[in-house]
Parts: structure tokens; sequence; C-alpha cells
């Protein structure tokens, strides 16, 4: 008996059992459908947190003097030179941007904004992915000739102009020591983005001003942070390396410095949201397996009940493998359906499950073969005993059985 | 010669007891001949059909069935035996209830390998040739017994075996049946097809050409059948 025969007579004899061919299917529908909407929403999770990272950017590491030290001394922090420095001798920096940071007000005759103030070169807008409204960031020349120019945020401007256009007034900068008059020439989007939409007046605005002014704007001015574009990330942690040994030596210090990659929370995130994934996917598997321990059962029934049939179909010259085949054939084809109406099912489930917590849905090709092969290989797996015990009877004995 | 068994001893091994079925039994059965073996349960009739039909190894002796010594042959060489040489009636039909008098006559042709079509085409004149050309797309109990039966001929002979073995073919039918049954095999043993059949009925005995008797494992008696009935009525000698 070929193969072609013995699928179309197994597929009789489901068809014939159909009320007990479905619930025995219904254990790996379930098993096949919990597994891929689990499998399928984590890795939509994964795709979705990825995506998030991408915007920040994946390829900037970061350079940074660890604040916490209290032995951090003047001499320690970053200089314009260091950044110079980086980018001629350490290969594949695409650009280098260092930067000052600290607080103050943006301040009108009338009003006042409670502001960040940020010292940049005309990288930084690359870095923080920075969109601008009006105008033009803060560029080289401005850097090169310390010119008193600023770059708001729109919450700001509006608040302090009652407009967006805001390009070419003058604003004061202020904090406890420190009085500065800049000219706007850009306005920005508030780089807290849809948090800022939502807080509104609550969130402190954005002032970004050329690094070479940092010393008239910031109370504390020193630069205590680098970002680090690189063009290939796949050294990172190498070219990270490099960057402080080559800080280390230009500051003759040791174990100040601190290199962080955009991607090592992502990697962690994903990680965990991996494990938890496993962990769920794991708990579906068993159900699964629970089904296979479904369809041995049944297929062990059908042995029983079918004991004459296979005494006759051995007396008409039917070889223990064809037997085999046949019983094997049948819990595939249980498993088969069932592993078709469980991915439909479970790619449905994910689907709308992922648009409650809006969560976009992961289906890979993978998934689905891994389903397949997974329902096979239960097919299988558990039909092989009953299978075994049909083509082992003895035809005398099962001739005889009523 | 058909069928030569020499010296054939069967011995049951269940353990503590060893139980001797058959004891050194010699029978020569040839072509075209229509036998009946007879004698009470437990004489050894039942085990004389399951080695010739290939179902069951003897213990000791030789079986040539149709020139081929098949007590030398294990398991997938007799089930190809099963398969071209014996055609199996059985007391209680043995269709399989899921597929149709086609579907169960061609089963004896899917494990011989044979393409569909010529499945298909022989299996229907098979079942022609006992009557049941209009009833080919029935179910085994949309059927009356000797319907039933006469599909298990049709199927018994598909594969135009060598001997046909029926065991009790007429233990589960009525006489009218019984009769329709004891009819096709004349006519089929008329057409040169041997038959072997088992039967504790006289009466049905004495449809056969030469009745061997069975007690307690060892023939007791062999000798062709006096007043036969035959199909016209008639007794013929």
């Amino acid at each position: 008996m070929n193969l072609m025969e013995s699928f179309k007579s197994a597929l009789q004899s489901v068809r014939a059992n159909k009320m007990r061919s479905f619930l025995t299917m219904l254990g790996i529908i379930i098993g096949i459908s919990s597994v891929i909407t689990i499998v399928s929403i984590g890795q939509g999770g994964k795709e979705a947190i990825t995506g998030q990272f991408q915007d920040i950017g994946t390829n900037i590491v970061n350079v940074q003097v660890k604040a916490m030290d209290t032995s951090v001394e003047a001499r320690d922090y970053f200089t314009l030179k260091d950044a110079e420095l980086i980018k001629e001798k350490i290969p594949g920096v695409e650009w280098v941007a260092p930067y000052a940071e600290g607080r103050g007000y943006m301040k009108s005759e009338k009003e006042s904004k409670f502001t960040m103030v940020m010292a940049v070169n005309e990288y930084f807008a690359g870095l923080m992915h920075i969109e601008l409204l009006e105008g033009r960031f803060i560029d080289e020349r401005d850097v090169q000739n310390a010119k008193n120019v600023a770059v708001i945020d729109e919450i700001s401007a509006k608040k302090i102009f009652g407009t967006t256009n805001a390009i070419g007034k003058r604003v004061k900068i202020s904090n406890q020591t420190k009085d500065m008059y800049v000219t706007v020439i850009g306005v920005s989007k508030n780089i807290s983005g849809g948090m800022a939409a939502m807080f509104g007046d609550n969130m402190p605005g954005n002032t970004f001003v050329p690094i070479t002014i940092r010393e008239k704007v910031l109370a504390n001015y020193e630069i205590s942070e680098m970002g680090v574009s690189l063009a290939d990330m796949s050294h990172s942690k190498d070219t990270a390396d490099k960057m402080i040994r080559l800080l280390e030596k230009s500051h003759r210090n040791e174990g100040v410095y601190a290199a962080s990659e955009g991607f090592t929370q992502m990697d962690t995130i994903n990680s965990v949201l991996d494990i938890f994934t496993m962990v769920i996917g794991a708990i579906a598997g068993i159900s699964l397996i629970v089904g296979g321990i479904g369809v041995m059962n049944i297929m062990l029934v059908s042995v029983t009940e079918r004991t004459r049939e296979i005494g006759t179909r051995k007396a008409l010259g039917a070889r223990n493998r064809d037997i085999m085949l046949q019983f094997l054939t049948e819990s595939l084809i249980i498993c088969l359906i069932g592993g078709i109406i469980g991915m439909t099912l479970g790619v449905t489930l994910g689907l709308v499950i992922g648009n409650f917590i809006n969560v976009p849905l992961g289906v890979s090709p993978l998934v689905i073969l891994a389903a397949f092969g997974f329902s096979s290989a239960v097919g299988i797996f558990f039909g092989l005993y009953p299978a075994q015990k049909a083509a082992k009877l003895d035809p005398i004995e099962a001739l005889r059985y009523e | 010669m058909i069928i030569s068994i020499e010296n054939l001893k069967k011995v049951y091994d269940t353990g503590k007891i060893q139980v001797e079925a058959l004891n050194s039994v010699s029978l020569k059965i040839e072509e075209k001949e229509y036998v009946a073996v007879m004698g009470a349960s437990g004489s050894g009739k039942s085990t004389l059909m399951n080695i010739l039909g290939c179902l069951d190894r003897l213990t000791e002796g030789r079986y040539i069935l149709a020139g081929e010594d098949v007590s030398v042959l294990s398991g997938d060489s007799l089930a190809a035996i099963r398969n071209k040489k014996i055609g199996f009636v059985f007391q209680s039909f043995n269709l399989l209830p899921r597929l149709s008098a086609l579907g169960n006559v061609e089963l004896p042709m899917i494990y011989a390998g044979q393409p569909y079509n010529e499945r298909i085409k022989r299996a229907k004149s098979a079942l022609e040739r006992v009557g049941l050309g209009e009833r080919m797309h029935h179910k085994p109990n949309e059927l009356s017994g000797g319907q039933k039966q006469r599909v298990a001929i049709a199927r018994a002979l598909v594969n135009n075996p060598a001997i046909l073995l029926a065991d009790e073919p007429t233990g589960n039918l009525d006489t009218k049946s019984s009769e329709e049954i004891m009819d096709i095999f004349e006519s089929l043993n008329d057409e040169g097809v041997t038959i072997i059949m088992v039967t504790h009925e006289q009466d049905i005995a004495m449809h056969t050409k030469r009745a061997v008797v069975f007690r307690d494992g060892a023939i007791i008696s062999d000798r062709p059948v006096e007043g036969r009935i035959t199909r016209k009525g008639g007794i013929s000698a």
C-alpha cells in the first residue's frame, strides 16, 4: 500500500468519526493556537520596542564621565579637543556630539519659562532626532564663532512670544548666577515628544545654544557627555574601549569614563520579553503535549475497535508496515488538520488581542512552519505507539476478536 | 499438486503446558479439488486452516503451496503469499464496514500494488461474477447476509489465488443463502478454482467432492463424498 492509498483510507476514517476526530483535534487546536498567539504577540512587542529604539538611534555610543564618582576633578571633564581627537584617531567614527546641560529660565518682559539648557554642536540635532518647526539648528559657524544664538522648543516659544514664529527675536536665558541674551534662530519640537504634548506647560522647555558659549549660559558648564555616531555597530564594544583608552591617555587618568551603547537597554528589554514569551510559550506547549496524549488515547481506542479490520487486512495481504502506515497517517492527518485550524485561530486571536493592547502582530513564516512541523511531530510521536500496536497484532487473534 | 503437507506438527506453547493441536498430519490436495475439512471443535481443523492460510506457522514438517515451500517464510513474505495465492472467506464475512462492496473487493489489489483503474475494472467484474453487479456501491450494512458473503467471495477471488479457503462460510447464513453460496462455490469449482472449506455441517460438506475428517489433531478419514449434492438438485456419483 502506498502513501496515497493510506492517506485516502485515513481521511475516510477521520471523516467516518467526525465528532470524535474533532474532539481529538481540539487538543491540538488549542495547543497550536495558544503557542502561535503568544509567540506572535511577543514577537510583535519586540518589533515595536526595537522600532522605538531605532528612532532614538541605535548606532550611537554614549561616552560619559561617571558623575557619581566624587573623585572626579575638573581636569577629568571632556574638552572640545577630545571630540576632535576621537573623530581623528578612532576609525569608523562619523561624528562626535559633546554637550553640557543645565537648567535655567527663558525670560521676556512679561513671561518666564523653566527650561533645560543644552550647550551643543551641530551634530546634536542628529543625536537627539530634533525636529525643527521654524528656522534652522545650530550650525558649525555658530559653534566656531561662538554666536549668541539659540534654538528653543515650540512650547516655550508659544509661552514667551505667543507664536512659534520667533525667529530673530531675542530672549534672556538666566539662572542663579548668569544672565544672557540670545537671538532665536530656530524653533523645534520639544525633545520629550508625546510627553510634552501631554503635560504642556508643565514640561520644561528646551534651549539649545552653541557649545562654545556654554560658560556664559550654564552655571555648571563642564562637558560630561558625548554622543558618538559609528558607521558600523558590529565592533561597537571595541570602538568604545578604544575611545575610553584614548581619553584616559589624554587626560592622564583611569576609571573615570564609561561608554554605553544605545541598544544595550533595548537588548535587556528584548531578552526579558524573550524569556516571557518563552515561558508562556512553554506553558502553551504543554497543552500541545496534552493534546498529543489525547490523540494517542483515541488512536489506541481506534486500534482496539478495529482489531478485526486489522486482522482482515492482514489476511488479505497487508504487511505490518502497511498497517503501521495506515494508523500513523491517521494520527498525522488529525494533527495536521488540527494544526491548520489552530494556526488560523492563533493568528486571528493574536490580531484581536494585539489590537486591544496596541501591539502589531509579528507573524513570521518561521512560526507558521514551526506550527506545521510541531503538529506533524506530535502526530507522528503520539501516533507511533498505537500504530505499532496495530501492526504487531496477531492476524488469527485479530480475526477472532469480537 | 497445489498443496502438499508432510508430517505437519503444531504445538501451542502456553508456558507450562504444551498443547499438541496437530500431530503428524500429511495431506495432498490437487488442483481443482473441492475439499471439506470436518471435525468437532478442538479437532485441529481450524489450526490446519490457519496454517494452510499462512496465518500461522507450523512447528514441524513441511508445507508446499503451489510449488513454494512456505514453511520457511516469515512475516512480509507470508503476507505476500496470502495476498497473491490465497483467498479467504470467513464465517462472519469480515467486510470493512466503512467501505462499499467495491471498496472491499478492491482491498487485496491495493496491497498488491495494482493501479486504480485496473482495480476498479477487476473489482467490478469479480462482483458481477458473484451476481452483485447492481449493488457494488452499497455499504455492508445495506446488504443481506448472503450478499455480504458474496462480496467476500468476490474479494477472495479478485487476485486470482491458487486456493480459496472458506472457514464455515455458511455458519451465519439461513438455508436459502447457504444454498446460494454453495451454488457459487460449485460453479467456481467448475471453472477450475480449488476450494478448501472448513465446516462441521454434514449437509454443507455434502456439496464438496472430498471430505477430510479430523479428530484430536489427526486425520481419521479422507475419502470422496458419496451422494454429492449438486446445483441441479440432483445427485452425482
